[in-house]
Parts: C-alpha cells; sequence; structure tokens
C-alpha cells in the first residue's frame, strides 16, 4: 500500500478544511500531525520490509477496471520518504503553537500535506511526467506557505520564488520532451534501455542540460540561486524548516540524481559539471552567509552551500562518494530543520531575525540555544555529530577518487561553515544578554519538542552512524551505483 | 504545408508579441491569438483533444481571467522594467532557434514512430488507465490551487 504516501496526505488535506469549521486549533493539529506520525512509522517500520525483496512496484486494479499506478519503493526512495516524514513531523509538532498567530490553521495544515503529498509522490514515481506533476504539486502549495504571512515581503519572495520555479518547470518540460522524442516513452525503465540502444550523444547532452537547468533552479545550486534566499527566510519557520530540508533536496537533488544517475547514467563529462557546480555552490554561498545579518538569510545561503557538498558527493560517482552525498543529504535535512525551528522560535520571543540586536539569549532560552548548538556543530561537521561524518565520508571519497583539490576545498568550506555558525551562535545566544530581552521566555511545548527531537536525532545518529548508515544510506547508494541496471533490471513491469 | 508554415510563423510572432508588448491587455489578447493558431495546429497534426483543451482553456477561459484581473488591478502605473529584457530577449530567442534547430535536424531521423490513433487506445483510456498516477497528482494540483487561493485572501487577523 505505498499508495498510501501520496493519497492519504490527500484525503486528510481535503477534509481538513471543512473540519476546520468545528475545531479551529485542537482537531487539525491532531489530525495533521497524527497522518504525519502514521507515514513517519510506516516509513521506518514497514519499508524497510518492503524492499527487502527488490523494489516494490504497485499497478492496481480499482472497482474491477485496471488502472495503471505505478510507483516504485526502492532504497533511495525510501530513504526521502523517512526524511520527509521525520523532518515533516517535527515542522508539523512545532507549528502547533508557532502558527497559532498567523491564523486559518486547518487551512495551513491543508497545504502543508499537499506538500508532503507532493513530495512522496515525487520520490515514488516511475516515470519522467509523473515527476514533472508532483513537483509541480509541492512547489504550487509551497509557493502558497511562503507567502502564509501576508506581509508585503512575504509575497514579494512567493512571486520571485513562483517566477523563477517557472522557468524551471519550462526547461524540464522542454527536456522530457526532448527524451520522449528519442525514446518514445517516459517510463524511467523504457527510457533507459532506449537511450541504450540510441547513440544520441548530442540530442542527450541538449536534455541533460535542460535537466540541469531545470533541477539546479530547483536545488538552488549557484548559479541559479537568487529566488532561495528570499524564500526561504520569508516563509514561516516550520515552512522554512521544510523548504531547506527538504523540498529542495527532493525537488533538485533527488530528482536530479535519479535522472542522471539511473536513466540516463553518469558519464565522466557530466560527473564533472555537478561537481563543479556543487564545488562553485558550497563555497560561493559560504561567502555569502559569511557576510549575512538576518539568521534566516545565513541559514538560507548556508542551505545552497550544503546542498553543493551534497551534489559534490553524489557527482564523484563513486559508491563511497554517493553514500556520502546522501549520508549528508539526509543529515543536513536535520539539522538545517532544526536550525530554521530555532530560528522562529528565536524570532517569535524577540520579534527580530537581525542578528546584531540578539545577544545573550542563551540565559532565557536555554533548550533552543542548546539545540541550535547542536544542529551548528553538525552542519559544519564537528565530531561526533552526524554531519561530521558525512562530510569525513565525502571528503574521503574525493582523495580515493583522485580529487585531492575538490577535497581540499570541502575542507576550506566546512571552515567558513563554522565560522558563520559560531557567528550566530555568538551574537544570538552567547555573550552578555541585551536587555530588551529579560522578559523573553524559552519556546512554548510544542515547539521545543519539535527541536530537542530534531537534536537527539542530530547526536544520536552520529553516535550510532555506522548502523545507520548500513540500514538507511547504504541500500539508497547501492540503487544510485547501480546506475542505469537498477531500473532497467529489476523495474520492469 | 503553407498553411502549416503560416501557421507556425503566426504563432511564433504572437507568442514574442505577448512578451514584448508594453501593455497588459494587448499582451493578453497576443497570448490568445497564439494559443488559438496552437489548437489549429493540434487539431491538424492529429491531437484533437489536446486542440480542444488549447483552444477552450488556454484562449478562452485563462484569456477571461487574465483580462479580468487586468480590469480589477487598474491600469496607470507605469512600471520600471530592466533596459536588460530589450537586449536578453533577443539574444535568448536566437540561441533557442539555433539550438532547437540542430536538436531537431538530429532528432528527425531517430524519433521512433509513436503509436497514434487506435493503436494507442482512446483518449480516455490513455487518460484514466494509462495516465492514473497523474490524475492523482492533478487533483493534488488543484487542492493547492484551492487552498492557496483559501490562505492568500483570507481576513489577516492577529498577525501584523
Amino acid at each position: 500500500m505505498i499508495i498510501l504516501f501520496v493519497v492519504l496526505p490527500l484525503i486528510v488535506a481535503g477534509l481538513l478544511p471543512l473540519i476546520g469549521k468545528v475545531s479551529r486549533r485542537v482537531l487539525p493539529d491532531l489530525l495533521a500531525n497524527g497522518t504525519l506520525l502514521f507515514l513517519l512509522v510506516y516509513a521506518a517500520v514497514a519499508g524497510r520490509a518492503l524492499i527487502a525483496g527488490g523494489p516494490v512496484l504497485q499497478q492496481s486494479a480499482w472497482l474491477g477496471e485496471a488502472v495503471n499506478l505505478r510507483l516504485a519503493l526502492d532504497g533511495f526512495s525510501l530513504l526521502m520518504l523517512v526524511a520527509v516524514s521525520l523532518v515533516g513531523l517535527a515542522a508539523g509538532l512545532f507549528s502547533i503553537d508557532y502558527m497559532e498567530h498567523y491564523g486559518a490553521k486547518a487551512n495551513y495544515y491543508a497545504l502543508y500535506l499537499v506538500m508532503v503529498a507532493g513530495m512522496n509522490g515525487l520520490v515514488l514515481a516511475t516515470d519522467l511526467f509523473s515527476v514533472y506533476v508532483f513537483l509541480e504539486v509541492a512547489a504550487v502549495a509551497s509557493y502558497a506557505l511562503v507567502a502564509y504571512g501576508l506581509g508585503p515581503d512575504e509575497l514579494e519572495a512567493a512571486f520571485k520564488y513562483l517566477m523563477l520555479s517557472v522557468v524551471a518547470s519550462a526547461f524540464l518540460l522542454a527536456a522530457i520532451a526532448v527524451v520522449f522524442g528519442m525514446t518514445g516513452s517516459l517510463e524511467f525503465a523504457a527510457v533507459a534501455a532506449a537511450l541504450k540502444e540510441l547513440n544520441a550523444g548530442a540530442v542527450l547532452g541538449i536534455a541533460s542540460a535542460c535537466f540541469l537547468l531545470g533541477f539546479g533552479l530547483k536545488a538552488a545550486l549557484v548559479p541559479f540561486h537568487a529566488w532561495l534566499p528570499d524564500a526561504h527566510p520569508s516563509a514561516p519557520a516550520p515552512i522554512s524548516a521544510v523548504l531547506s530540508g527538504l523540498l529542495i533536496k527532493v525537488s533538485g537533488v533527488y530528482a536530479m540524481t535519479r535522472i542522471f544517475l539511473n536513466v540516463f547514467g553518469l558519464t565522466p563529462a557530466l560527473s564533472t559539471v555537478l561537481m563543479v557546480l556543487g564545488a562553485v555552490s558550497m563555497v560561493v554561498a559560504a561567502f555569502l552567509a559569511l557576510g549575512q545579518k538576518d539568521m534566516k538569510r545565513m541559514l538560507a545561503y548556508s542551505s545552497i552551500s550544503q546542498v553543493g557538498l551534497i551534489v559534490l558527493g553524489i557527482g564523484i560517482g563513486t559508491p563511497l562518494g554517493i553514500a556520502g552525498g546522501l549520508f549528508h543529504l539526509f543529515n543536513h535535512a536535520l539539522a538545517k530543520g532544526l536550525l530554521f525551528l530555532n530560528s522562529g522560535s528565536v524570532q517569535q520571543a524577540t520579534g527580530t531575525r537581525d542578528l546584531a540586536a540578539m545577544g545573550g539569549l542563551a540565559k532565557r532560552m536555554p533548550v533552543t540555544a542548546a539545540t541550535n548548538l547542536i544542529g551548528s556543530l553538525s552542519i559544519a561537521g564537528v565530531p561526533p555529530l552526524n554531519g561530521f561524518w558525512s562530510k569525513l565520508i565525502i571528503i574521503v571519497a574525493l582523495v580515493q577518487a583522485g580529487h585531492p583539490v575538490f577535497a581540499v576545498v570541502a575542507v576550506l568550506a566546512s571552515v567558513l561553515t563554522l565560522w558563520y555558525y559560531l557567528l550566530i551562535q555568538r551574537q544570538a545566544f552567547f555573550g552578555k544578554l541585551n536587555e530588551k530581552w529579560a522578559a523573553v521566555k524559552e519556546a512554548p511545548f510544542w515547539m521545543t519538542v519539535a527541536t530537542v527531537l530534531l537534536a537527539l536525532l542530530c547526536v544520536g545518529i552520529g553516535i550510532l552512524f555506522a548502523s545507520t548508515v548500513t540500514t538507511w544510506i547504504q541500500p539508497a547508494a547501492d540503487v544510485l551505483a547501480d546506475g542505469v541496471h537498477a531500473v532497467t533490471g529489476s523495474w520492469g513491469f | 504545408m503553407v498553411l502549416q508554415t503560416a501557421l507556425l510563423i503566426g504563432l511564433v510572432i504572437f507568442s514574442v508579441l505577448a512578451i514584448l508588448l508594453k501593455d497588459l491587455l494587448k499582451s493578453a489578447i497576443a497570448l490568445a491569438a497564439a494559443s488559438l493558431l496552437l489548437g489549429i495546429i493540434f487539431f491538424r497534426m492529429n491531437a484533437p483533444y489536446a486542440g480542444v483543451f488549447e483552444i477552450s482553456v488556454v484562449a478562452g477561459l485563462i484569456t477571461v481571467l487574465f483580462i479580468l484581473t487586468i480590469a480589477l488591478t487598474g491600469a496607470g502605473h507605469d512600471v520600471r522594467e530592466s533596459k536588460l529584457v530589450n537586449w536578453v530577449f533577443p539574444l535568448v530567442f536566437v540561441a533557442f532557434i539555433v539550438i532547437d534547430a540542430l536538436v531537431m535536424k538530429s532528432l528527425l531521423g531517430k524519433v521512433p514512430a509513436l503509436p497514434s490513433g487506435t493503436e494507442a487506445g482512446t483518449f480516455g483510456d490513455v487518460l484514466w488507465k494509462g495516465r492514473t498516477l497523474d490524475l492523482v497528482g492533478q487533483i493534488a494540483v488543484i487542492l493547492a490551487g484551492v487552498f492557496a487561493v483559501l490562505a492568500l485572501f483570507r481576513k489577516r487577523d492577529k498577525h501584523d
């Protein structure tokens, strides 16, 4: 029943505005978070059993009529499903208290669940056009969520985000049309098989370039990143957490790697392009982050930088590099989700995102300060936290694959990362308490629960990194390292 | 062939006009004309359903929505546009034509014959039985659109 990952959030989303008429707060909170919890438990508990005998595919009949519901769940999709459910649940719990003052909570959760359904659908899709459809599902919901505060900044950021996403969609559609024209199919397995037969280097190059532009925009790789530093900070904090933690990875990194590695097959040229794009994003965005005064904007630039590192890792193309990239994707989803949620706690308590205006908040908000420190150190790659291990794997993979220059660049970018995260920590939380904040209190219960949950995961995965890698990361990396064979071999319908 | 070429050239001209015209109303009408021509091209290329949707939804419904919105927002405010657009657009347009010509040239010989007519099944078969998952996605897009309208046009209580 893997279709539940798509259909259940949609059904609940459809009911929520009606339920919102009866109960404005309690029922929507309960129902939305209950759904997210169910999906997390289902993915984490049943998922591994489902994929144990090879990728699960589904083609079912409905009311006696043959319908074509083709979904595939393999190691890579399962990792993404777990990440989506986990960060989705944490942000959902955080919303219970945080979204209180925005109003229309039932409607908010409805949009939120549609976005989750879109991401889940994209991860389970087996053909190029379905990828596009679910990418749009998640995107349309996210435009509204970015603008949810209805302030001029939010609306402007959402509009900019919409416009650049439309450009991305146009490139993706062009690429899909070219691939369909070449192969006569949209199905991953059939396209991969047909491309092997065809010797269409130049045309495939054009399709790859269009995909790269489209997914590059979605993943906000430099130089396609202009929308992200506006869109992510403007959204309400739990939405920033999901956008930075999940959406850019699902609709950018996941879709791109699935198509490039499993459908097109990673060529040395493509590998080089990905590594260079990744390295440039990592370094440029790290420098841009250093200059930011706004806490959420700094986090947004950091997301671009870390997505660069993920793409660099996956772009190496070796099994170790891919594993490192995917592990960092998972770790960054948790840690960046945590940091954006914390920025929400701080913004709600103080009413500002300006780092210079903060100071000494650790005395008034000890839990937020502590979890923020864990998230920061995790992304910066300080042992024994989870981010350290994934960065280490990527750097080892770079050296092993004969790219010492990229490895040095990655280390230097990590140092920069540590630098700007310590800036946040020092300016916002440490030092003398700014008198203005004498009356500030710790974040409300559910907001604290959400951040503590993610912080504990960052620590726990850091300590238990070996078993996390073997249980969740390795099966995902195996699928990607298997290349085209992963879909042509076992995905035959 | 002459008619087809004329239709295609008309499509390109009206599309370019839709982008370049400064007056929003004229721009919307140019877009409607472009999509009307595209609809006719679809009909002539044996894709009647695509033609019907193109003409009724894009040329009809969406144009009505555009004109309604333009009428509601009122004119008079000149938006200062970047001069860069005047340079970039023709450049990108020419680059696109060149790439398109190159790609199509190498594609044409290789495109396998796609099933058409009865071989591929009826429109309904393809939509309901072939692309069922996309229908789920379609429902989700509509839900997202409805909730987005509800969210963006709600009363701004409390939050400032």
